[in-house]
């Protein structure tokens, strides 16, 4: 109920014109944190690498036996892609077999082929962006080269950029009602995919909201993220889900109780003769692919929680400065080691449209 | 002080104590091996009495975020005997042992707990929130939340078989299965890189 919403104000002067328009980046209404930089990448010490598993091959007639038992391997992963299969120096040649955090213990070769014992090497953890950096991966293992195009980064429409508005005024009124039911005024929404692939992916059908319940539920760890994971799990794990119907959620803020683990039904997962539309397995109960919109700044523990669920990017409007884990305190997604990305959208003018909400925070608050 | 550091001599009077618990947490990692699990378990112990003891749920659950540790908290919160009132840091009296490091999720959530100190098995490459991948115990910097203690080495070795066992059976719940039909238990454990100490 404000005349002059700068949100909504903002989103109108979108309105109007064709929604397959491109919007250029400075014309976002957030800002992307970027995950890699690619100067530093032309310092050899800053080459990250990880462990993977690799054999020499004595002879090259073994080499097409060792392609083809790779590929039905199953060693394979597509976190490998960026490194060449085969290495050359001089006479001596080398197959890569699988990082060690794949496969964990000694790979075990097909037994018709006569090969040494497999050993672990370093290799570089992601392809090549310039060429200096490419001389130095290649020190460590043939690596591909991938420079970055002028616009690598995902191109937003129109149309989804005035979705993104619509997530973004929703999770704020969230957080309002939250405010008013004695709640902090934090507050999450998962909306439906913009682009029609991922919706037919995600099989999210309806939006999902949760807000911060850690005052009604005496539980200081019940915050919004921690909330809508679990509501999504809970309708993952649903039994109407599992037999492949819509997602039907509870859409309401009022209704977003978090239901005791122990009352859920134990899910029936289906396994590779699971019906054609279903997506691939581990896409029904996680956030793969989703776009999350949330009113402040996750704590660290919120943003692993995130990470762990494989959540595709999130937008969120107020920075916290001092406690939180997507550019604060912490970039948890940046860290080294961990085992997924996710993209972070910080919104533009995020502190003065808080204020007109009227849902500041303690600087000092977990989110 | 170093976040993880190994245990050293003159805590000697407390150790077969802190293994005694420890066991415990293995006894927990152990349920989750065989109900399919990642067998990782902890418990929670309060005036030399154990409070709570989980272990993972997150196949279970469908949740990625229902480690040993949440599960626990959840427990010792719902119980009005533990948790009679509502305290800014219910957990300033309680330690917790678990079989593998706390990822940078649980750490975080402990220090939001005020846990008083933490024990834990093995190191955690991947996810380690006490020092392997990021100190969210006491080097990553708090306004409010006091700084906790964390020390691994207890039944380190038990802890990383039982993730290998675990490993090497195929996991049909996890996101993207792979066959781990090569794949032959190694009894060798490399000791810690001293890099971390």
């Amino acid at each position: 109920g404000n005349e002059t919403n700068i949100l909504e104000e903002q989103m109108r002067s979108f309105k109007g014109g064709n929604p397959d328009d491109v919007i250029s980046e400075d014309d976002l209404p957030f800002t992307r944190i970027r995950l890699t930089s690619d100067d530093e990448e032309d310092e050899i010490h800053a080459v990250r690498t990880e462990h993977a598993w690799v054999v020499d091959i004595p002879d090259a007639r073994q080499t097409t036996v060792m392609l083809r038992w790779l590929k039905q391997s199953g060693l394979e992963t597509p976190s490998m892609a960026h490194l060449k299969r085969i290495r050359r120096q001089g006479d001596k040649m080398t197959i890569l077999l699988a990082y060690t955090r794949d496969c964990l213990d000694l790979p075990t070769l097909p037994p018709d082929v006569d090969l040494p014992q497999p050993y672990v090497i370093a290799v570089p953890c992601s392809a090549a962006l310039t060429l200096m950096s490419l001389a130095h991966k290649n020190t460590y293992w043939p690596t591909v080269y991938a420079p970055r195009r002028k616009n690598e980064t995902e191109e937003w429409s129109r149309g989804k950029v005035m979705w993104a508005y619509e997530a973004m005024i929703r999770v704020m009124k969230a957080a309002q009602q939250a405010q008013q039911m004695g709640e902090l005024p934090t507050a999450t929404y998962v909306p439906i995919p913009y682009d029609e692939g991922t919706r037919i992916a995600t099989q999210l059908t309806e939006p999902i909201f949760a807000h911060d319940t850690r005052q009604s539920q005496a539980h200081p760890l019940r915050h919004a993220i921690l909330n809508v994971v679990r509501t999504i799990a809970d309708l993952r794990a649903s039994p109407k889900n599992t037999e492949n119907s819509a997602v039907s959620a509870t859409t309401s803020s009022e209704t977003q109780a978090v239901a005791a683990p122990s009352s859920l039904p134990i899910p029936i997962e289906n396994d590779a003769d699971a019906n054609d539309v279903s997506p691939r397995n581990g896409a029904h109960y996680l956030l793969t692919s989703l776009t999350l919109f949330v009113t402040h700044e996750p704590c660290v523990m919120c943003s692993m929680a995130l990470l762990h669920s494989r959540v595709k990017e999130i937008f969120y409007l107020v920075p916290m400065n001092s406690t939180g884990g997507c550019g604060g305190v912490a970039c948890v997604p940046k860290l080294h080691g961990v085992n997924h990305r996710f993209g972070i959208g910080r919104w533009k003018d995020g502190e003065r449209i808080a204020r007109e909400y009227g849902i500041g925070l303690d600087s000092a608050m977990d989110v | 002080m170093s976040s993880v550091d190994m245990p050293s001599p003159a805590e000697g009077t407390d150790e077969s104590e802190h293994l005694r618990w420890m066991r415990e947490a293995m006894n927990m990692a152990e349920e989750a091996l065989a109900a399919s699990e990642v067998p990782v378990g902890c418990v929670f112990v309060r005036d030399g009495t154990i409070i709570a003891k989980a272990r993972n749920r997150t196949n279970e659950l469908r949740n990625a975020t229902r480690h040993a540790e949440l599960e626990a908290i959840d427990e010792i919160l719902a119980n009005k005997t533990l948790t009679p009132s509502i305290i800014p840091y219910a957990l300033s009296d309680t330690t917790l042992y678990v079989t593998v490091e706390p990822c940078i999720m649980c750490a975080s959530a402990l220090r939001q707990m005020g846990i008083k100190e933490v024990f834990y098995g093995c190191e955690n490459d991947r996810f380690g929130g006490c020092g392997s991948v990021l100190g969210v115990n006491s080097i990553l910097p708090h306004p409010k939340h006091p700084a906790y203690k964390a020390t691994g080495g207890y039944l380190r070795e038990e802890a990383i078989m039982i993730l290998r066992r675990f490993y090497i059976t195929e996991n049909v719940n996890a996101p993207a299965p792979k066959s781990k039909a090569n794949r032959v238990l190694k009894t060798e454990i490399p000791s810690r890189p001293s890099s971390r100490r």
